[in-house]
């Protein structure tokens, strides 16, 4: 059998990762939380992610950042971006920067999960 | 016969339109201005509850949420609420203040939550008696709802003092222990020789001269009178018994002499105690962050106890319509630790509460008060151990405080009590249930041939479930470093030193114990299956032994062999159970809830709210009844017509606009020229030929004898009486005030395309027959409104029914049966003669018959 999927949550909040990280879970995937960016595309370089889900404004580096990076290193990965200050620039610049789907704060749970769905087998 | 209907009717008729001209006479004052007003108020309620309800989903659970949505939406609904508060105020001319002052209290807390930070206080001692959930920063969970009780009606607290959590920090910082404790949250996981290390730091450390003083001059305070009993040194630590229960976690001194020496070391013992792997692996297992506990410290003054318990406000066990209470010789420690077989009582949960169960235990050991500081555990003198040890009277007592206890606190508590020689109940402590649903952990369906049962024991669940794995039974609590991954952990007593391993434990059993300790509450929390009290688990069972446990309803089946395929309870955890989302959630306690349900109750005041809910409850009934008392008092204006109706009813129409099409100085009106929507449909089921009777049904000799007495006060010129038949109408809106014969309706609502902004508030009352009819028909009317949907409460004969939030059709439609419910009515009394007559009269009316 393969591998279960694998999907990373990059958000400086902890109940963001916390919550998002117990849902997806029932639904079998493997799921690690990051509260930032950094330490967070490190472990890109060691481990097989399906999925990165990250915020958009964050300290450090930033939702926009990592998308970038991710695409640049692992296009195959796909990104969904979540923010709290959701307007019409910042879902422009997520889509210039190929982000699989944008979710404003507070993200109804059945939601994400149906676009994690669809990323993964759109991938398959 | 029908004489006198006749002349009752044409007696009120002119009453209506004597008092009518009286007052449209004598007062002009604007009753649009009023309504707009009301309309403003309206709108703004509607918004509120909107945002209200919003927050409540958001929260739920089913989306994921951050600081920022919550900050944001809170800002939003406070807007709301001092828009709403100050339109109110104009509405009601400044007549409920106290509104003002709640919404501000309630902001404060919640912002508090938001920021997590609120204003730091300075106060290094604090009063247990104004110790307060607002206080919850400064002097911990425990002691916020410990002095909270203090105010509540028949409940006794002890005497003593907070030592706070900034006592704590100043402590801390004082002998350099802050930066230890960061060594220690960096290692503990490894090095577990690191809590040592804090632990004797603190052991020896001194007080700050200012916190030494504070303490000193408290405990002079306490101990300056005719008793100057010992002290109970108590942990209350910010977080702990707020959300998780942190049960038994933390030290807890006894018997402390109150001198300054000995409360200092005992002071020091309940800070070391936070610093400890059973608090560090709690937190570990809930996620929180051991670091963030802040300890503020209990010194209560002790309780000459003769006796002392737990009560259970309602069974954890998947029975909580029963209360439970365990009670033991001495000092409750031996009941909190599990060390005796308590005496033990199921109370039916009720406002009078009733006895269910009573199981007098074998008592053959206490704790009590050492002479010189401390306690010990003793034999119970013979005569004493099987005695019960309260008796019925304190038993309800117990019960009743338990009642008054939990409505306080909103949640089913946890609460240790002590009784002194003359009887007299003290409450020591009170904490929030851990209340699970038990159905994820609900035992699958076993197959009864394909397993082989070694054991059966009786006793009771703390938490229902199977588990299997290794037995271990542990002979020093230092072997339980041995326990296995998955074991079942077999023990003489139940001990709360057993959370260091119930993230890994299948099953608990123990031979000793209650439900109502804190091993028990922890075993609900870390959702493990256990059975306490259940005789000789410890003999019949071997160390390695692989065995299967199905905790149930009375005791425990015990399989041979580990059956994996029927432990576990699949679901997980759930998103309530994250720490996290139940710290921010943590806020919705004070604006969700509604406590303020009755208008009827003496504490239907603005004071008596508690949440944001409860203020947008009071503004309705307050802003609806504004408008029914204008009414009633003749606020009005000249636009007044008498509507023409097929049937006799009497009705005067004041229009504010768009209620009525008729033109300019017109003084009677049709029905056809009714356009206020509500009115309309009202008149239209009214007027119903078959609903409405004209014939005069027979009253019974004592109906009758009622009936004229009521006529005579109906009648007499003096009589005062409310403005009868008259509606205050616009296109959308209806306020009918109606008296038929003996019955008194007053009908307000709302009736727009947006249902959020629609309501009927319905008021029945009066009578002519004795209060056995009346109060059928009260049921009968019930009956029937609740079947359209109707939120009914009776008092006497008086109904009061509420609807709101439904669409206009809906709407009118209610509204036309209610229209024949009025006129069905007015002679209903005369023939409900049995109490089953009501059940065959609604029958008929729902289906449409509306013979009497």
């Amino acid at each position: 059998m393969s591998r279960p999927y694998r999907i990373m949550i990059i958000d400086d909040e902890k109940i963001v990762g916390d919550m998002a990280k117990l849902s997806l879970e029932k639904d079998g995937y493997e799921v690690e939380t990051f509260l930032n960016a950094a330490p967070a595309l490190e472990r890109l370089k060691a481990e097989q992610f399906d999925i990165v889900v990250t915020d958009y404004k964050m300290r450090g580096i930033d939702g926009m950042e990592v998308l970038n990076t991710v695409k640049r290193l692992y296009p195959q990965i796909k990104v969904i971006m979540i923010t709290a200050f959701a307007n019409l620039d910042t879902a422009i610049e997520a889509l210039r920067g190929d982000v699989h789907d944008f979710f404003p704060k507070p993200v109804k749970i059945k939601e994400l999960k149906a676009s994690i769905r669809k990323a993964l087998t759109g991938a398959a | 016969m029908s004489r006198p209907a006749l002349g009752l009717r044409s007696g009120i008729i002119e009453l209506g339109r004597r008092l009518f001209r009286k007052v449209a006479g004598n007062r002009s004052c604007d009753f649009r201005a009023l309504f707009g007003q009301f309309r403003r108020v309206l709108d703004l309620h509607n918004t509120a509850a909107e945002r209200i309800a919003d927050m409540g989903e958001k929260l739920s659970g089913e989306y994921i949420f951050d600081i920022v949505y919550i900050r944001q939406s809170y800002n939003e609904l406070h807007r709301v609420f001092a828009a709403l508060l100050s339109q109110f105020s104009l509405l009601t001319k400044d007549r409920y203040r106290g509104l003002g002052r709640r919404l501000e209290g309630i902001d404060h807390e919640v912002r508090r939550l938001i920021d997590d930070n609120g204003e730091p206080s300075t106060d290094l001692v604090v009063p247990l008696a104004s110790a307060r959930m607002s206080r919850l920063q400064d002097v911990g969970g425990k002691m916020a709802n410990l002095g909270s009780l203090g105010n509540l009606a028949g409940i006794t607290i002890p005497q003593g003092f907070v030592i706070t959590t900034r006592s704590f920090d100043d402590f801390m910082q004082h002998n350099g222990l802050t930066a230890q404790v960061d060594r220690l949250i960096d290692d503990w996981e490894t090095n577990t020789a690191s809590f040592e290390r804090v632990q004797t730091a603190i052991r020896s450390g001194a007080l700050p001269p200012a916190v030494h003083d504070a303490i000193a001059g408290a405990l002079q305070a306490l101990t300056n009178g005719p008793h100057q009993g010992f002290l109970a040194v108590r942990s209350s630590a910010v977080g702990e018994d707020g959300e998780f229960s942190f049960a038994g976690q933390f030290e807890t001194v006894l018997n402390v002499p109150p001198d300054m020496q000995s409360l200092t070391t005992a002071y020091k013992e309940v800070v070391a105690s936070l610093f400890s792997a059973r608090p560090f692996h709690y937190c570990k297992e809930i996620g929180c962050n051991a670091a963030e506990i802040r300890m503020a410290v209990g010194c209560i003054r002790m309780i000459d106890a003769t006796a002392s318990g737990v009560t259970y406000s309602a069974d954890p066990s998947g029975h909580p319509e029963d209360m439970l209470i365990n009670a033991a010789w001495g000092l409750g420690k031996a009941v909190v630790e599990g060390q005796v077989d308590a005496d033990a009582y199921r109370v039916a949960k009720s406002l009078r509460p009733s006895l269910r169960e009573r199981r007098i235990g074998a008592k053959t050991k206490m704790v009590i008060p050492a002479l010189r500081g401390g306690t010990v555990l003793v034999d119970t003198p013979a005569d004493l151990a099987c005695r019960a040890v309260i008796d019925d009277r304190t038993l309800m007592n117990l019960a009743n405080q338990a009642l008054t206890i939990e409505e306080h606190l909103r949640q089913p508590q946890d609460i240790e009590w002590a009784m002194d020689r003359s009887g007299h109940i003290t409450v020591l402590q009170a904490r929030p249930i851990a209340v699970r649903s038990e159905s994820g952990a609900a035992t699958r369906n076993i197959p009864p041939d394909s397993l082989v049962v070694i054991q059966t024991f009786s006793g009771i669940p703390a938490r229902k479930g199977t588990g299997a794995g290794r037995v271990f039974i542990p002979d020093t609590p230092d072997s339980l470093d041995a326990f296995p991954k998955g074991g079942v952990l077999v023990a003489k007593n139940d001990s709360s030193q057993f959370v260091r391993v119930m993230p890994y434990a299948s099953a608990i059993l123990t031979d000793q114990g209650t439900p109502t300790s804190h091993m028990a509450s922890l075993c609900r929390e870390f959702r493990v299956p256990t059975l306490v009290n259940c005789g000789n688990a410890t003999g019949s069972l071997r160390n390695g032994q692989e065995i299967t446990v199905r905790v149930e309803e009375s005791g425990a089946v015990v399989y041979e062999g580990i059956h994996r395929e029927l432990t576990g309870d699949g679901e997980g955890k759930s998103i309530d159970e994250l720490y996290e989302f139940r710290r921010k959630k943590y806020l919705l306690r004070h604006i969700l809830p509604l406590n303020l349900v009755d208008p009827f109750r003496d504490d239907f005041t603005p004071e008596a709210c508690r949440t944001l809910h409860d203020i947008l409850r009071f503004v309705h009934e307050k802003m609806v009844i504004e408008l029914v008392e204008a009414a009633e008092q003749g606020l009005t204006d000249r636009s007044a017509v008498h509507l023409e109706l097929p049937v006799p009813a009497g009705i005067v129409v004041i229009d504010l606009g768009g209620g009525i099409g008729l033109p300019e100085g017109a003084k009677t009106a049709t029905m056809e020229r009714v356009t206020s929507v509500p009115f309309r449909a009202l008149i239209e089921g009214m007027t119903d030929p078959g609903a409405w009777h004209t014939d005069m049904v027979a009253l019974q000799a004592g109906d009758l004898i009622a009936g004229m007495m009521k006529l005579a006060d109906i009648t007499a010129p003096s009589a005062r009486v409310p403005t009868a038949n008259l509606a205050i109408v616009s296109h959308e809106y209806l306020n009918l005030s109606l008296k038929f014969g003996y019955h008194f309706t007053m009908l307000d609502c709302y009736c727009s395309p947006d249902r959020t902004n629609n309501h009927i508030y319905f008021r029945f009352s009066g009578g002519a027959t004795d209060i056995t009819k009346r109060s059928r028909r009260a049921r009968l009317i019930e009956n029937i409104l609740k079947t359209y949907g109707f939120i009914c409460q009776i008092q006497g004969a008086v109904i009061t029914a509420r609807i709101s939030n439904i669409g206009d059709v809906e709407m009118t439609g209610i509204l036309d049966r209610v229209g024949r419910l009025l006129a069905y009515s007015r002679q209903l009394d005369a023939v409900l003669h049995t109490d089953e007559s009501v059940a065959r009269y609604s029958r008929s009316f729902l289906n449409g018959d509306y013979r009497l």
